[in-house]
């Protein structure tokens, strides 16, 4: 008899008490002495069932959660044991390899996380085990443009949210004369309530240093960033190993794996500024500067870091490097849409029943995502809208769920695609409070540069404000309309662009709560939405 | 050679040339707040956005490079609005108290908002940073007034090379300081003040000039700074004959429009009551040549000690004094010979002046015993 049993150990693992359900589960199984592995896993993804525990027994996969010190026994008693006495259903998730039997995971076609919660990220035979650095092996014999025109057959756009061609990116750096060439990769995500770059590094971190060697082949550089955010220590000293163990390996280095390229890569931690997620901030935070961005052009691509030709790619992006090498760039593209393909991988929250890191194929259509995958709103609500790519991103109100996930049509209606986040908004939300939150928060973080952004967003956040406590001038809808222009079209960089988006959309899709809360402040909101109630 | 179209007119420039740089040489006003061509574009002000064909949305024109064949509107609708909007959002930060302001008629924020016939915001009038600092013999620093055009931060940086200032906290309440709020003096800063001469509003301001007047009421006189062999060009803002401040011009042939503390500052000798003004001679020798007839002896401590006393002196006219220069100095060389005579000259004399003074040293009074203060 072979048996695993693997326990989710990623940050939200962690957050729900996985802790003590790994030292409650070592301690059982020494004591009983059985013939078992215990594997430390990054997080499959059900944050609403975590800590996650899956026993795998001659091949055969059993998914509890969320489970307990106390529910270690019961469970350890089920499959090694005396037989099932104290196992609760409630507390069963799926008892067959594919999941089928529960939509929350049976749902999802997972490539970049496709690892994570079943392998070891500190280990890197479990990722040799599942094909890991086979695609590397695969690029290096490729010359460096057909790698370049595999991205773009594979119709992977970047995942950082504004879905620019990665292949078409990766040329550009190519044909750049100037060396040496950086090849930066952002984990710098710091929309609230996003967690699917921290997840797939906690997950498997060697995806994403494959891809990046990858990259660093195909585009030509010699030197690579990753720059993640101080506020994840548990992904950056998974990546501090991992790099250290794909040095050893030898995939890391001088003349990585025979092949004469030479890549290595460093660590950068963030200082906690949202801005930095701008490619420009980014940099002049990898510098050593304060994150500030600058205008473009030029571009990173012309002058970058320390003005030389860089590339910056998205966490997600550059783990689906390795996948379309190994698998071929058609099966990638045909995941997806026409003009885009592969998965996207979004951390869904708010008021929805099973919430966590869910990935599933561009294209598919929102209601799948939140119905089917995610079971709908929690508690018997009615589902109002999905705030979609966090403070940069807009709301999509319940009856348009049948928009596709791709790009472009989400961009049609008033949100984006973004890096990932998803908050699900009830019928209890106020639209204007929802507003008001997010713009709190870019108002928050902007960097104080440009006027639009630094003053516009703050007289946006105060008519916002005014119209919460009741005391609504009548020229503020106005107002309002005319800065989500000027600072949209003025501001200097994406933070501020994207900034009016939850209001604008807010305004678009949900006008009648701004009127109503311009008549009778916070209350008239929530009598706008008992009409709402009363009507649908 | 790149053409290009600005507002229907076809314009020449070089590659590498920015749009603005070029709207302007061709008199195509574009207004803008945090550019200064000497410094590298910072895109911060947003004004000088234009609509390029072809452009998703407005670009800034300062940081475009020109390309061939390029179309730009500089004045639709939509970005005069925009503009707008922006000086309004600038105007809601910003106290328009011009009436009392010292900057009050040099000022590009006023300018922009008379451009714009803005009176008052239109928005929530709220000061992000009410901040007065006060700590330095030479510039008052009032951020009440400031715009967060950062153009103190570049000059500093790009032109000075001091960077004892930069952005420090975020969003709203942003705002230009020193590391952790060090008063300056404790800084790196060097006090040559081409932050506040490159300072569009009444942020940053010469102590001398506050209350002082008006700046239409003063006359501009330029001048070359006397202090150093570099020769910078001075322009004084004179009231009633008096300096007020100084500033370097925009066509100063060595220095562009940036001075170091000393052209800047360091004028107030000029209306100085210690200053000599008029030749003097020491009492002795005028009471010997018959000039006074008050007799007076050299008092034995060293002349060097204590300050210098003008009441041992009387003063005379040039050709007297230059007349008793020179019949000395020829009495010293008659009886001791030429090399008893040693010439010191100084940095503050021009060129020219020096070059004389050597002259005379060799060809006058045939001595080599010719040095400068300047000659380390």
């Amino acid at each position: 008899m072979s048996a695993i049993i693997r326990l989710g150990m990623s940050t939200s693992d962690i957050a729900a008490g996985a802790e003590a359900t790994f030292l409650a589960l070592q301690s059982a199984v020494r004591h009983r002495q059985l013939p078992v592995e215990i594997k430390r896993t990054g997080s499959l993804g059900a944050s609403h069932r975590e800590p996650v525990v899956d026993v795998e027994i001659d091949g055969q996969s059993t998914l509890y959660g969320p489970v307990t010190p106390e529910r270690v026994r019961p469970l350890l008693d089920q499959h090694f044991g005396s037989g099932g006495r104290g196992v609760s259903s409630d507390w069963l998730i799926s008892r067959r390899n594919d999941r089928s039997d529960y939509p929350f995971l049976g749902k999802q076609v997972k490539v970049t996380t496709r690892l994570c919660g079943l392998i070891d990220p500190y280990s890197l035979e479990d990722y040799l085990a599942h094909d890991g650095y086979e695609a590397l092996k695969k690029a290096l014999k490729m010359s460096p443009e057909e790698v370049v025109q595999a991205v773009l057959d594979s119709k992977l756009r970047g995942r950082g949210g504004a879905g620019f061609p990665t292949g078409i990116k990766w040329n550009l750096i190519r044909k750049s004369p100037n060396f040496p060439k950086y090849l930066i990769c952002n984990a710098d995500e710091g929309d609230p309530g996003a967690f699917m770059d921290r997840a797939t590094i906690e997950g498997d971190p060697h995806k994403l240093l494959e891809g990046m060697i990858i990259a660093a082949y195909a585009i030509g550089a010699s030197r690579g960033y990753i720059y993640a955010r101080a506020e994840y220590p548990l992904a950056v000293s998974i990546l501090r190993h991992a790099i250290n163990q794909a040095r050893e390996y030898g995939a890391l280095g001088k003349n990585i794996l025979g092949s004469g390229l030479d890549f290595d890569l460093t660590i950068k931690e963030g200082a906690g500024a949202f801005v930095c997620g701008e490619e420009t901030a980014l940099m002049h935070s990898i510098e050593g500067k304060r994150g500030m961005p600058t205008m473009r052009p030029p571009y990173p691509a012309q002058s970058g870091l320390w003005g030389y030709p860089s590339n910056i790619n998205n966490v997600e992006t550059l783990a689906s490097i390795s996948s379309i090498v190994l698998n071929g760039p058609d099966w990638f593209a045909g995941l997806g849409t026409d003009k885009s393909g592969g998965t996207k991988a979004f951390a869904l929250t708010g008021a929805i029943q099973r919430s966590g890191l869910v990935e599933v194929p561009i294209g598919t259509p929102l209601r799948e995502l939140i119905y089917d995958i995610g079971g709908g709103c929690a508690d018997g609500h009615d589902l109002k809208a999905v705030q979609m790519g966090g403070p940069s991103g807009g709301c999509i109100p319940a009856n348009l769920m049948d928009t596709i996930i791709d790009y472009d049509e989400l961009r049609a209606t008033g949100a984006i695609m973004g890096s990932g986040g998803m908050v699900v908004l009830d019928d209890t939300v106020s639209m204007v409070n929802m507003a008001h939150y997010f713009l709190s928060f870019t108002q928050d973080e902007s960097c104080g540069k440009c006027v639009p952004c630094r003053v516009g967003t703050r007289k946006m956040l105060n008519i916002l404000q005014r119209l919460l406590a009741g005391r609504g001038r009548m020229t503020d809808i106005d107002n309002l309309r005319r800065l989500c222009i000027t600072v949209g079209q003025g501001s200097l960089c994406g933070l501020g662009q994207t900034a009016p988006n939850p209001v604008l959309t807010t305004l678009r899709y949900f006008e009648d709560e701004y009127m109503a809360a311009l008549e009778g402040g916070a209350n008239g909101n929530v009598q706008a939405q008992l009409a709402a109630e009363v009507t649908a | 050679m790149i053409k290009l179209t600005i507002d229907g007119k076809t314009v020449h420039a070089n590659p590498g040339d920015h749009v603005l740089d070029v709207a302007l040489e061709n008199g195509i006003d574009i207004p803008h707040l945090c550019h200064h061509k000497d410094l590298f574009p910072s895109g911060s002000c947003r004004m000088c956005l234009v609509q390029v064909e072809g452009a998703p949305r407005p670009q800034t024109s300062c940081g475009m490079t020109v390309q061939d064949g390029m179309v730009i509107d500089t004045k639709t609708g939509a970005i005069e609005a925009m503009r707008r909007d922006i000086v309004d959002l600038f105007v809601s930060d910003h106290p328009l108290n011009c009436v009392i302001c010292d900057k009050n008629g040099s000022c590009d924020l006023q300018d922009n908002a008379y451009r714009y016939n803005i009176q008052e915001t239109s928005f929530d009038f709220e000061l992000s940073r009410p901040k007065y600092y006060d700590d330095n013999p030479f510039y008052v620093r009032d951020y009440q007034y400031c715009i967060m055009c950062g153009k103190c931060v570049r000059v500093c940086d790009e032109i000075v090379g001091a960077n004892a200032i930069d952005f420090s906290g975020r969003g709203f309440t942003s705002i230009i300081s020193t590391p952790f709020e060090v008063p300056l003096a404790e800084s790196d800063c060097v006090f040559c003040g081409n932050c506040v001469q490159i300072c569009p509003t009444a942020a940053l301001l010469p102590r001398s000039k506050i209350g002082k007047g008006r700046e239409w009421e003063m006359e501009r006189r330029q001048t070359i700074c006397g202090y150093c062999g570099v020769g910078c060009t001075v322009e004084y803002a004179l009231k009633d004959g008096k300096i007020i401040y100084a500033q370097g011009t925009p066509d100063g042939a060595v220095n562009g429009e940036f001075l170091c503390v000393k052209g800047r500052f360091g004028w107030d000798f000029n209306s100085s009551p210690d200053r000599l003004t008029e030749p003097l001679i020491r009492k002795d020798l005028a009471y010997e040549l018959g000039l006074t007839d008050e007799p007076w002896e050299m008092p034995k401590t060293s002349a060097l000690k204590g300050k210098p006393k003008l009441g041992n002196f009387i003063p005379v006219s040039w050709e007297q004094a230059i007349d008793i220069t020179a019949t000395k100095l020829a009495g010293i060389v008659q009886k001791h010979g030429p090399d008893a005579v040693v010439g010191l000259t100084s940095a503050r004399c021009t060129n020219e002046e020096n070059y004389l003074f050597q002259k005379f040293m060799r060809a006058g009074v045939g001595t080599n015993n010719v040095d400068h203060c300047a000659r380390l």
